[in-house]
């Protein structure tokens, strides 16, 4: 009987242990609609299952493990980002395979999270969180064609209590969102070869 | 400063820990938008948001010709004109520890527990406000603040904390040179 208990005990403080180390966290937040003038084009958009559900798994020894769950609030914010930097998008459900497939676009774009990573102050020794996101956004015309491909990081940071380690992770998981976002909504607009893709759509005006 | 002019306080993002703390900024557009010749204030939060994407850390302008070329930008001056928004202050500075010293040492055992010593710290809180003017697209000028505390904790069984706030400090010293130099602005 001693020795049930002993290893009951043993298993429950183990478990205990283990939930008091794991961080399990779903971003979420609100990000502002860019306020920019729409490209006069028709675009699909393809948001593949990876990036829509984007989720990262990390375990650091001694510290601790974490699951942030980021792909639900960065589709969300990239369908409004898309909608307002084209004139007109649908979503489709995969990547056009050949120009007959795009029938009614002008082209297609592919947002994908190729990495993301973040720092703890335990880590870096600085007062705050941070986190970073590697997107990559191709550009595609109506045959297919690579019209430019560009990879921006998203960075975010914030400043955090004593015991709100999470919270600040998730704030600066917005931050880098928003960032990212922001780059992506004045680069892109402003590449030479989407302007004259875009002239070359509308009959060589803007 | 017209009575329907706003003002919003920005903090310089750097993106490394010497930066003016958010903290900083809000203490600051609460003491300019409050007591003695109150001024209109809009909030940064606010103002990024209505603004976004070009007030973010890294889009930003750096400086009045980045400025004159965002307005430019489609949307961008009609915005501002609804928000009313008339000066932008930029704030540059942080709060940096300077010194510390003395010993304290604290122990739990099983028949109780206690501290004992004195240990203390400097700080020193030097901070800038850049202010541009959007209606005329002018740097309308820069003032500064500068602030330094000693805290101490003392220790005779129970830790006694005596925490000065030069941050604080500077914060009302540049909200009362805002307030003024932006009440004696031509309008």
């Amino acid at each position: 009987m001693g020795d049930v208990s002993l290893k009951t005990l043993v298993a429950v403080f183990a478990l205990l242990m283990l939930v008091a180390c794991g961080h399990n966290i779903v971003v979420e937040g609100t990000i502002p609609t860019p306020r920019i003038a729409a490209l006069p084009v028709n675009v699909g958009i393809h948001y593949s299952e990876e990036f829509r559900s984007f989720e990262h798994k990390e375990v650091i020894e001694d510290i601790g493990s974490w699951k942030i769950s980021l792909g639900e609030q960065n589709y969300v914010f990239f369908r409004t980002l898309m909608e307002t930097m084209f004139e007109t998008t649908q979503e489709v459900p995969e990547p056009p395979s050949s120009p007959a497939r795009l029938v009614g676009l002008d082209g297609f774009v592919v947002p994908e999270i190729e990495k993301y990573g973040f720092l703890t102050p335990g880590i870096s020794g600085l007062n705050f969180y941070s986190a970073s996101i590697h997107y990559r956004v191709t550009l595609f015309n109506s045959d297919g064609e690579t019209v430019h491909e560009w990879q921006v990081v998203g960075y975010g940071k914030s400043e955090t209590g004593l015991f709100n380690g999470d919270n600040a992770l998730e704030e600066a998981t917005v931050m880098a969102i928003r960032d990212g976002g922001a780059r992506i909504a004045i680069d892109i607009p402003q590449a030479p070869s989407v302007l004259s893709w875009v002239a070359e759509v509308n009959g060589g005006a803007l | 400063m017209s009575s329907g002019d706003a003002l919003v306080i920005l903090g310089r993002a750097s993106y490394n820990d010497r930066e003016a703390e958010a903290s900083f900024t809000k203490c600051l557009s609460d003491s300019v938008g409050e007591g003695r010749d109150p001024l209109r204030v809009v909030s940064e939060p606010e103002f990024k948001d209505l603004m976004y994407p070009w007030f973010e850390p890294r889009t930003a302008p750096t400086n009045i010709d980045e400025l004159v070329k965002l307005f430019a930008q489609p949307g961008v001056r009609d915005q501002v004109e609804t928000s009313q928004v008339r000066y932008i202050a930029w704030i540059n500075g942080d709060t940096v520890t300077t010194g510390k010293g003395g010993s304290l040492a604290c122990t739990l055992s099983t028949v109780g527990g206690g501290c004992f010593g004195v240990s203390f710290w400097e700080q020193d809180a030097s901070y800038e406000a850049s202010i541009w003017d959007l209606e005329n697209m002018t740097s309308a000028g820069a003032i500064s603040a500068d602030a330094t505390g000693t805290s101490y904790v003392a220790g005779v069984i129970l830790p006694i904390p005596l925490v000065a706030r030069p941050g604080n400090a500077a914060c009302k010293a540049l909200a009362t040179q805002l307030k003024e130099f932006l009440l004696t602005e031509e309008p």
